[in-house]
């Protein structure tokens, strides 16, 4: 800082330390802005390829479809049922006929049918959107060199069919609708397991516990729980909820076995992994909203001559509620992402039919998306990305509406 | 068991009794769009039941007719990733014509997948690209299943490098053996006219009937050389495997023709021993490493669940329609007429 | 007297009479009881934990798993043959090794190119005659000394060392550290010392948002983004696909959030008095907040930076969709190296057999990795306890 020259005078030295103050100024700006910088540089990525042009090319040309001269969008209803008998598989047309008759169908019903099944217009290429703003020529030139039956045609990978169809292997119809209502049956366990648990603990350690020796443990304990990684929940779900506690997980002592899996690698197995999980996050969170309630409340009920219970259950739960939310939705958002311990427990590869109650086979949005980014097609990183954009949305809405219940609640007391 | 598997059961019998009965090889007759309960005794008004199983040869094997729409119930198949690509594309050409039930196909290894058959008794059918070992064969009997096998398809193993690899288009067996074991670090060590560049390994994992097949032919059985290999990554799933060859410029790696099809733009194959990897080199048995692929279930599981039987029956008769597409070689005339044949036995016929 | 003292007299007071002893409340001791099993959970999830690791793990370490040689006897073997041909092809073996053919253990005493010579009837089994085919397994046994030393890891083959796994995992912690310390640290000064309350409250919900984004968008985001982006700075040829480095980079923006907001916790708590102090004495704010605040904050901060440290280690999405999928003994970040907890997850990712080496490996693993962040996590709060100032 100062200095003090030869002569002994006491140099002030300002101009530098000014000039020294202002660059670390700088460099402390310039480290926030670099993590928003890598914020916005994750959006990006992620924007970035679920949007863009892609080359669609026909399996089947439709001007070979013409009949007698007349091209398939002036055909009528009989011709167009007959160019879907010549062209589809007999198992598929009996299978439509079987859906809704065809004599039942309109017109335009068909010709979707005809389109989408005769037709068929695959994506061959795709690109992102960057390339797609910024060098659209070349990316025409590319296409009439290498495609030259395709046409370019702009396209949001996040879309309806995304969330309402289920999985396949064809990414033109792959969805994430099984993931989607795997993930909350998931969540719906482990809120069920956790939420109870831990704010029972919050409060028994508030307000009940003796300042002994079991205490503190149990306080050590759950904060070193806290920090525990995730994959080691995964592991302890696999040993013992898959495992050792097959007979309740699997269904069968309930003799409600879902048909698909004997074992215990189910949706209850997988709940109640995730709720051990954020069990120590719901409880310190709850612990510190029952500890910011003011004792004056409490002491003002028990002058009133209400026991304990009394107290807690009336008056400082109700003004704590807000702060366990809290806690409990941050608990929650973080479940939903979770990936890697429900890896270990045993999602499935590929579910077709949607989880029908707490003992099905699983996948969860989170999984689907690790799935698909493993893949090397290009069409499976736009899904990706798509999903993960659904997976943002979901998570941010949790957390915003999280920050909102403490804000708001916050200034109350 | 409960009211439902009871119900399909029921259902399940009644139409495998139709079917079985029913004009054998032709066209299938109008299948019924109503609700398939309506059922029983219209059997006999169809051609006489021996046309149905063994013809002659020339003409083939043909299996019963089946209707997507009639069969419920569950189907579990897990194993190979290398069957894997074939088995969905049949599960969902299957649900696509109107089976209502659900089918789980898990793409683990060969080796898991038949753990999974054997011991745990969890699936159905087992997917393999390796034929079932004797150990594997005694651990279903020890559980009361007798597994038997239906051949699909053959494979030939596609041996990839980098699009950018410019200086190798053809090994033989020996180099291929050099390639992917610890004797070998760089290029150069195979080949001295071939970069001084550190070779960099991508294979298929141990419970991969894959690295089984590889390890066999060219290794003569022995794992050691080539798990104990440096720069070797090993992965179960095999689009990790295509993305770090592609990714690379002195990459290497092998897995099923399938997943080569798929990335062609982003992978080079290579000849072996001089022979490329195309549709007649397979046929015509000149292709070094060409494999069979295989589904395995057994005669019991197929009559209690006759779904299974009846997806077994689709992929046997459909395969040859969807294979090319999937990245495979269809098998043998012979070998299919063999496992329909297995079929037919399989149910009593 | 107590009664008297407790009761109201009606006449005195024109009210009914009220009983006002402590009545003893069942309701109460069982709600009571029902919240200290709630607290107790916690107890057994802990409990669980170092249980099943640690079974699994002795196990591991006790077991004696055979591997299938692929060898095979060529012909028939009576029970007191001390020397067998065996065919060609299949696993080395050497002498020492124990083998088995069927249920007898035996051990191998010298060796030919084609034919054995074995002790028989070794670790109590009988020595039995064996039909010509029969497979011959090889025993392998995981000890302490080889899980911490060896540098190979290939459980299928008989190498039990874990240091691949370890070194890759603190490769990829150290450089996720070395991005999110400085950038953490600095940011959470200019949010304590600088910046003005408005830009306070905007800011911190957008770190916020940053902390809670599940990691395996992380990890799409280091393959479809960081990777191409290394390879395109440092060459294709420096930089592998899969790599440690482009894991690390975003495994330390994953943890940024997570240090600026509990260094910003720690700094906010250093009282006001000692600042305007240091500015009474005429310092600058850069040196008052590093040379009076950061000191004082001293504990809190390294209690933040241990606890992202352990978080680091404990990450599993990122490396395992980013740096590679096969363990490799390597200093290099550039290169492909499992790390513990990717390995968990590709093993347990496919399907694993309940009694197999793979199963028990995982939980060896695990339990490695429990004792790596509870150590760590233990030694911040130490140092949280010892150095934190009270003011």
């Amino acid at each position: 800082m100062k200095s003090i020259s030869a002569n002994g005078a006491f140099e002030e030295n300002i101009p530098q330390r000014r000039r020294t103050g202002q660059i670390w100024h700088t460099l402390f700006q310039a480290s926030t802005i670099v993590g928003i910088i890598f914020l916005s540089a994750l959006l990006y990525s992620v924007l970035n390829q679920t949007f863009g042009l892609v080359a669609i090319e026909n399996q089947v040309d439709p001007a070979a479809l013409a009949v007698g001269g007349v091209s398939v969008e002036e055909l009528s209803k009989e011709q167009l049922v007959a160019v879907l008998q010549e062209h589809v598989s007999k198992g598929l047309f009996r299978r439509f006929e079987y859906d809704r008759p065809f004599a039942q169908r309109s017109r335009e019903e068909v010709y979707r049918l005809v389109w989408q099944h005769v037709v068929a217009p695959q994506a061959v290429e795709t690109w992102s959107l960057y390339e797609s703003i910024f060098a659209r020529d070349e990316i025409e030139a590319a296409v009439a060199e290498e495609f030259p039956d395709a046409t370019l045609q702009f396209r949001s990978w996040l879309n309806r069919r995304l969330l309402t169809a289920s999985q396949s292997s064809d990414p033109e119809q792959a969805g994430i609708r099984t993931a989607i209502l795997g993930s909350l049956w998931t969540i719906a366990i482990t809120i069920l397991t956790a939420f109870p648990l831990g704010v029972g603990a919050a409060i028994y350690l508030e307000e009940y516990a003796p300042d002994n020796w079991l205490t503190r443990l149990l306080q050590t304990n759950i904060n070193n729980l806290a920090g525990v990684p995730s994959i080691i929940y995964g592991l302890l779900g696999l040993a013992i909820f898959v495992r050792a506690l097959e007979v309740l997980t699997s269904g069968a002592m309930f003799g409600a076995t879902d048909p698909t899996t004997a074992n215990g690698r189910t949706i209850l197995s997988a709940g109640m992994t995730l709720g051990l999980l954020i069990l120590p996050l719901i409880i310190i969170n709850a612990q510190e909203a029952i500890r910011a309630v003011p004792d004056a409340l409490r002491r003002a009920s028990y002058g009133l001559g209400a026991t304990q219970w009394q107290t807690i259950w009336w008056h400082v739960l109700p003004n704590a509620l807000p702060g366990i939310l809290t806690g409990t939705i941050l608990g929650v958002s973080r479940a939903i992402g979770e990936t890697a311990p429900l890896v270990v427990v045993g999602a499935s590869t590929f579910v077709a039919i949607d989880p029908r109650g707490p003992f099905s086979k699983f996948t969860t949005l989170p999984i689907q998306v690790f799935q698909w980014t493993a893949r090397p097609q290009d069409e499976y990183r736009n899904l990706a990305a798509g999903a993960i954009i659904i997976l943002l949305l979901l998570i941010i809405t949790l957390n915003a509406l999280a920050v909102v219940l403490r804000n708001r609640y916050s200034r109350r007391l | 068991m409960n009211k439902l598997t009871r119900d399909v059961l029921l259902v399940g019998l009644t139409l495998v009794a139709l079917l079985v009965t029913a004009c054998g090889g032709s066209a299938p007759t109008t299948a019924p769009t109503e609700a398939p309960t309506e059922a029983p005794a219209e059997a006999p008004a169809e051609a006489p039941t021996e046309e149905a199983p063994v013809e002659p040869s020339g003409k083939g094997v043909s299996l019963p007719a089946v209707n997507p729409l009639e069969l419920e119930g569950d189907i579990i198949a897990a194993g190979s990733s290398t069957v894997y690509p074939l088995a969905e594309a049949m599960a969902e050409r299957f649900k696509n014509e109107g089976f209502a039930g659900n089918i789980t196909v898990d793409s683990i290894g060969s080796g898991a997948g038949f753990e999974r058959f054997c011991v745990a008794a969890e699936s159905d059918i087992s997917n393999a690209s390796r034929p079932i070992k004797e150990s594997e064969v005694k651990s279903c009997q020890e559980n009361g299943r007798e597994p038997i096998e239906f051949r699909v398809g053959t494979d030939a193993l596609a041996v990839v490098v980098n699009p950018e690899n410019d200086f190798v288009a053809n090994v033989t067996m020996e180099q291929l053996a050099l390639i992917f074991s610890d004797q070998a670090e760089t290029w150069t060590d195979v080949n001295p006219e071939w970069p001084d560049e550190p070779i960099q390994r991508f294979i298929p994992g141990t419970d991969s009937g894959t690295f089984d097949y590889f390890v066999e032919e060219v290794f003569d059985e022995n794992e050691e050389p080539i798990l104990s290999a440096a720069n070797t990554q090993l992965s179960e799933d095999d689009n990790v495997l295509v993305q770090g060859v592609s990714g690379s410029p002195y990459a290497i790696g092998f897995f099923g023709y399938a997943y080569y099809a798929e990335n062609e733009d982003k992978l080079k194959v290579l000849s072996i021993e001089g022979v490329e990897p195309s549709a007649e080199n397979v046929d015509n048995g000149s292709y070094p490493l060409a494999r069979p692929l295989f589904i395995y279930s057994t005669a019991e599981i197929m009559q209690q669940k006759p779904q299974v039987a009846g997806f077994i029956n689709f992929f046997l008769t459909y395969v040859n329609e969807e294979i090319r597409a999937v990245g495979y070689f269809p098998a043998s005339e012979e070998a299919l007429d063999a496992s329909r044949q297995t079929w037919l036995d399989a149910m009593g016929q | 007297m107590r009664d008297t003292a407790l009761s109201l007299d009606v006449q005195a007071t024109g009210v009914a009479a009220v009983d006002l002893r402590r009545k003893p409340r069942l309701g109460e001791k069982v709600i009571q009881s029902f919240l200290l099993i709630c607290a107790v959970t916690s107890i057994f999830t802990t409990v669980g934990i170092v249980y099943e690791l640690a079974r699994e793990s002795l196990h591991f370490f006790t077991r004696q798993s055979w591997e299938n040689t692929n060898k095979r006897i060529v012909a028939d073997v009576g029970a007191q043959a001390a020397t067998f041909e065996v065919s060609q092809g299949g696993a080395v073996l050497r002498e020492g090794d124990i083998v088995r053919l069927d249920e007898e253990v035996m051990q191998i005493v010298s060796r030919t190119s084609d034919a054995l010579t074995v002790a028989r009837g070794q670790q109590g089994t009988a020595a039995a005659a064996h039909d010509a085919g029969a497979t011959l397994f090889k025993a392998s046994r995981a000890t302490l000394r080889e899980f911490f030393t060896s540098t190979k890891w290939n459980p299928q083959i008989g190498h039990f060392g874990v240091l691949p796994l370890v070194i890759s995992t603190l490769i990829t912690s150290s450089i996720a550290m070395l991005v999110a310390l400085p950038l953490g640290l600095s940011t959470a000064i200019y949010l304590s010392e600088y910046a003005s309350e408005r830009a306070r409250k905007t800011l911190k919900p957008i770190l916020e948002v940053l902390a809670g984004i599940p990691t395996v968008v992380y990890g799409y985001f280091a393959l479809t983004f960081m990777t191409p982006l290394l390879r395109s700075i440092l060459g294709r040829d420096v930089v592998e696909v899969y790599n440690m480095a482009s894991a690390g980079i975003v495994m330390g923006i994953l943890i940024l959030p997570m240090v600026t907001s509990m260094s910003e916790d720690a700094l906010s708590a250093v009282p006001n008095a000692l600042r305007q102090a240091a500015y009474a004495m005429g310092a600058t704010r850069v040196e008052t907040a590093l040379q009076v605040v950061v000191p004082a904050a001293f504990s809190g901060l390294a209690a933040a930076f241990i606890v992202s440290i352990s978080r680091a280690i404990g990450e599993t999405m990122i490396v395992a969709i980013a740096a590679g999928a096969g363990p490799a003994f390597t200093f290099n970040p550039f290169q492909a190296a499992e790390t513990m907890t990717g390995h968990i997850v590709r093993i347990s990712g496919g399907d694993i057999s309940y009694d197999s080496i793979d199963y028990n490996s995982i939980f060896a693993i695990g339990l490695l990795l429990f004792f790596m962040t509870l150590t760590l996590n233990v030694i911040s709060q130490c140092i949280v306890r010892r150095y934190r100032e009270v003011y």
